[in-house]
């Protein structure tokens, strides 16, 4: 849906449909694009996580030093 | 017909989904399809059309130029269901075709839109096509024409909807009712 929307159509949906039901498929999809909506939405305005991973409240310069300007690669991902 | 079917309208009995999809069909956006579909999990479809109508409707951005925004966002999409839907209020306040036609095209170089309009046309267009553009500096000239505020309601009005027709555009509807270009 994020990569590739035109490849989810009749066929990919009959392939999930052996696996979930109707209720759980539109669970799935709503999701999906609630977070491809925000996501990209919220990554241009450049916040982080408030707190490091030790559990320390860090303000938003320190917490870009530890988690990075951009989330790991994605390259490769979904490629079976 | 859609990959997931729509429930039929006397499937659905919940009394408080009910009335949203009666607030979805009376707006025009979504129709009662996309609602229907949704109902599949009644409480995703209550928190989702609660969201979508208020974002469009409320708040203090122009309803019309929402509704201009929606369109472009649709067709950038590709999901002929939401690029096919009007506003039946934005419609009534004086919106039309032209207009329409003008936010999806060539907006910068159009004379009908304000340097505030094009910017949050411009703020949608970038956000799927090009988000690394829409950094500090993009904020900052959007400031110039709208509180922060409002900038978080376009955002949040823009990744919403832009969401609901990417899933939308998978489920293959194939039922525009004749987008008007």
């Amino acid at each position: 849906m994020a990569t590739d929307p035109a490849a989810v159509g009749q066929e990919f949906y009959a392939g999930l449909r052996r696996y979930y039901s109707a209720a759980e498929i539109v669970e799935l999809g709503s999701f999906i694009g609630f977070n491809l909506g925000f996501h990209t939405f919220f990554g241009t305005l450049k916040f982080y996580p408030m707190f490091a991973p030790d559990g320390r409240l860090v303000n938003q310069q320190e917490s870009a030093r530890i988690y990075g300007d951009a989330p790991a690669s994605l390259v490769g991902a979904g490629r079976g | 017909m859609p990959c997931i079917e729509p429930l039929a309208p006397g499937e659905i009995r919940d009394p408080e989904l009910r009335a949203l999809i009666e607030r979805c069909e009376r707006l025009g956006v979504p129709d009662s399809l996309f609602p229907r579909i949704l109902a599949r999990v009644p409480d995703y479809a209550k928190a989702l059309l609660r969201a979508m109508l208020i974002s469009h409707t409320e708040g203090n951005v122009d309803h019309k130029l929402k509704e201009i925004i929606r369109i472009q966002l649709a067709r950038r999409a590709a999901d002929p269901y939401f690029a096919g839907l009007r506003s039946a209020r934005a419609m009534a306040d004086g919106l039309d075709e032209a207009a329409i036609a003008a936010g999806c095209d060539d907006y910068e170089r159009s004379p009908r839109f304000s340097e505030a309009e094009k910017w949050a046309l411009r703020y949608a267009d970038q956000m799927y096509l090009d988000p690394a553009s829409v950094d500090a500096a993009f904020y900052a000239g959007m400031k110039q024409h709208y509180s922060e505020a409002q900038i978080m309601e376009l955002g949040a009005f823009i990744a919403l909807h832009y969401g609901m027709q990417v899933f939308m555009r998978t489920l293959g509807n194939g039922a525009p009712p004749a987008e008007k270009n």
